[in-house]
């Protein structure tokens, strides 16, 4: 039945869904009041006639009594025209002789025979009162004796006619009442949905619209209640939407950029490879092939010994640059001890090769390996923060220090340089030019981690990484 | 399709509600506006013996009181017995003229007009404490101060008949010897047509004063003490000849003879002595014409009184 119910009821509009409930209510309302009105009206107004029919024919019967004693038939007929003329709900009023003969009534032309027997009243009674049913409706008919009997029979007859026109009369104006109130409640139930729909359709169009990518959308403040709550919270949802969508495309912007860069590092790379390959290899290769036929050639012992001996130191060198090229494309060092060495022995090369102390210290590794991807990432990221440090810091010291705690490890790559703005150099306007950094953080956030940049003019430079480390990466 | 029942059933019950009342006694339905001339009141095969009382007392005293008598007779003479009133004297005396009522008791006025316009024959009178005279008693509130006639000056008086020896012409000779006329003694008078509805006028104050016949004061004082309370006597006339039990000039003789004798029979009979008892008479006797002379008399005097 609810169910019913509410399947026709929700489907409609909201304006539909406010006008039924207020019509509704004046409705059920009206009709309340009209059924109630009617109700006690009818009890009161039918008490009322009963008890005027008694009164009115007990006088009737006490003012009989002499005339008809004395045969005075005009004062009688006078006596019931009077009665009648002043109480105008007296449909008639008649008096019966004792042998119940019409002596005396108030209808003109003859008599409504049926009648005279249809209430009886016997002597000992004060009164009858009956309800006869009549051509006219109901008729309070009251017989009362004269002169206990004597003298005959008295009946008043009262009709509900005027009675039932008023109460027609109120029932009319109360419903009249009703259907002005609902016209007034249809109007302001119109008032109400343009007041409480409005905003709520322009929602609705801000939202599509919304849906759509535009999020300039703003939804104006019709009232300071629930709705305008909703149109402030969707305007702040729109600014939130518009700046994760403008922050997403820069990011999309840099990634492309990031990518192309790594493309052209790499033909930059293969381009640098083949050019060393040719150049030092190449050309070393060929000298030892020189060398082999002049050892050939060679007029002495000691002529050979000598040129075998440049030969070797040829080779020498040659598979000096060999290894060097083969480190720097990727050191085996980190395959084959792990993190901590390789970033050992490159610190100390760094240091070497750049004059600058480097402090490299580790805290709770005991020389365990970490998953291959997050010592590559932190081998890069701090090689890549060093060599940042050795473009553009000029620092006195260098520190870098290795930490593993249980969920995760983090690296900080520390310089008592000269520092920059972080604030402008790091804000997203400036990260195309800022491709290392945005390396950094691509590598930890392939990972789950992040990297954090902490630098002021003059006050040196810390790069903090922290990359979770779960029992699956310590697995592998 | 349940819903829709549903529905029209409450619909059905509150337009129920809104025309409202149920038929409360349902019975044939009576048609106001079928109306037909009356039916004709078959005649009776037995003719009642029809007996006038004068208007002495209110038409509800009249049948109280004559009822025990009317119903002996009817017992008596085993024929239906059918009381007639008429408002005055003057109708009553109309009925005995014209041979409508067979026996008639009247006032004794209404005797002597009637014995000297129509020729009225006179059938027995009541004896009352062995006499067959009454008096007009002069009559006013209890409270009054009044003594006399004299002392009504200016008030409001109460007759009963304008054919009335007791109610209307002694009154009218009281004033006449204070050589004055009604119209200028008293402030302002009217007709009451009844002896009892007399006493309580003045009873109630709505009268300063009244004269009535002293047998229906007496009998009205012991049915209703009240009024003996509230009234008092301040003047009593020269006795009158009682008011007499009458017959038609038409009256069938056998008739006549046959109710005559019934009258004066019933002190003899002990259920007629009961009837007579209740009246407060002691028996029915016949009386000479010339008890009623004083009468006349006072009739005459009056009649000259106002012709000056």
């Amino acid at each position: 039945m609810f169910d019913k119910f509410w399947s026709i009821a929700g489907a409609v509009s909201v304006r539909t869904k406010i006008l039924g409930i207020v019509l509704g209510l004046v409705l059920l309302l009206g009709i309340g009041v009209t059924v109630q009105v009617r109700a006690t009206l009818t009890y009161v107004m039918t008490e009322n006639l009963r008890e005027q029919s008694i009164s009115i024919a007990r006088d009737v019967a006490a003012r009989s009594a002499d005339p008809i004693l004395i045969n005075d038939l005009f004062t009688l007929q006078q006596l019931l025209r009077d009665t009648q003329a002043n109480n105008p709900d007296v449909r008639y009023a008649f008096v019966l002789d004792d042998q119940r003969h019409v002596l005396a009534s108030t209808f003109e032309d003859g008599f409504p025979l049926e009648l005279s027997d249809a209430n009886r009243v016997t002597p000992e009674e004060h009164h009858r009162l009956a309800a006869l049913t009549t051509d006219e409706g109901t008729v309070w008919d009251t017989a009362v004796s004269i002169f206990e009997g004597r003298a005959g029979t008295a009946r008043v007859g009262l009709s509900e006619a005027r009675a039932q026109a008023a109460l027609n009369a109120v029932t009319t104006q109360l419903l009249l009442t009703t259907v002005g109130v609902s016209a007034i409640g249809i109007l302001a139930a119109a008032l109400l949905t343009v007041v409480l729909t409005r905003p709520i359709l322009t929602l609705v169009r801000a939202t599509q619209a919304v849906g759509k990518g535009d999020f300039s959308q703003r939804t104006p403040r019709w009232a300071d209640d629930e709705i305008g709550e909703l149109s402030d919270a969707f305007n702040a949802m729109t600014v939130g939407l518009g700046r994760a969508e403008k922050e997403r495309a820069e990011r999309e912007q840099l990634r492309t950029y990031y990518l192309s860069q790594v493309i052209s590092a790499q033909e930059e790379e293969r381009k640098r490879l083949s050019r060393e390959l040719h150049d030092e290899t190449g050309q070393a290769l060929a000298s030892l092939m020189v060398g082999l036929r002049n050892v050939e050639e060679a007029p002495t012992d000691e002529d050979l010994r000598r040129r075998l001996n440049d030969l070797r130191q040829i080779t020498s060198h040659t598979l000096e640059n060999v290894r060097e090229l083969s480190i720097e494309l990727r050191p085996s060092v980190l395959d084959d001890h792990g993190l901590v060495v390789a970033l050992t022995r490159y610190t100390q090369d760094y240091s070497a090769r750049h004059q600058v102390p480097v402090d490299f210290q580790t805290v709770g590794l005991n020389g365990e390996r970490l998953a291959p991807p997050i010592e590559t990432a932190l081998y890069r990221i701090v090689q890549e923060a060093l060599t940042n440090a050795a473009k553009y810091a000029q620092a006195q010291h260098l520190s870098v220090l290795l930490e593993k705690r249980s969920e995760q490890i983090s690296a900080i790559v520390e310089d008592d340089g000269r520092g920059f703005d972080a604030e402008t150099v790091l804000s997203p306007v400036a990260q195309n030019q800022r491709l290392g950094l945005y390396g950094m953080r691509e590598r930890a956030a392939l990972l789950g981690g992040t990297v954090t940049i902490e630098s002021r003019p003059g006050g040196g430079t810390s790069v903090f990484v922290r990359i979770p480390v779960t029992s699956d990466s310590d697995e592998r | 399709m349940g819903v829709a029942m549903r529905l029209f059933l409450l619909l059905s019950m509150l337009i129920g509600l809104l025309t409202g009342c149920a038929p409360q006694a349902s019975a044939a339905v009576i048609h106001l506006n079928d109306r037909q001339p009356l039916p004709e009141q078959p005649a009776t095969d037995v003719v009642p013996l029809r007996v006038a009382v004068g208007a002495v007392t209110s038409p509800q005293g009249t049948v109280d009181s004559y009822a025990p008598l009317l119903d002996y007779l009817e017992r008596k003479l085993d024929r239906p017995v059918e009381l007639v009133q008429r408002r005055t004297y003057a109708e009553v005396d109309d009925l005995i003229a014209t041979g409508f009522v067979d026996v008639g008791f009247v006032c004794t006025s209404a005797y002597v007009a009637g014995q000297r316009d129509f020729n009225m024959q006179l059938l027995v009178a009541p004896e009352v404490d062995g006499e067959t005279v009454y008096y007009s008693v002069l009559i006013v509130p209890a409270t009054s101060e009044a003594r006399n006639m004299a002392d009504l000056r200016g008030k409001v008086f109460a007759f009963t008949d304008p054919m009335s020896n007791t109610g209307h012409n002694y009154p009218k000779y009281l004033v006449k010897q204070l050589d004055e006329t009604v119209d200028s003694f008293f402030a302002r008078t009217f007709f009451i047509y009844s002896h009892d509805d007399a006493i309580r006028a003045v009873a109630s104050g709505l009268a300063d004063g009244a004269a009535v016949d002293s047998l229906v004061y007496d009998y009205a004082i012991e049915r209703e003490p009240e009024l003996a309370r509230r009234t008092k006597i301040i003047h009593r006339s020269a006795p009158f000849g009682i008011p007499p039990v009458v017959a038609g000039p038409q009256a069938r003789p056998q008739i006549v003879a046959e109710v005559r004798d019934l009258l004066i029979g019933m002190a003899t009979d002990p259920d007629g002595q009961q009837v007579l008892n209740g009246l407060n008479i002691d028996r029915f006797i016949t009386v000479e014409d010339r008890i009623y002379d004083s009468v006349r008399q006072l009739e005459v005097q009056v009649a000259t009184s106002t012709a000056k």
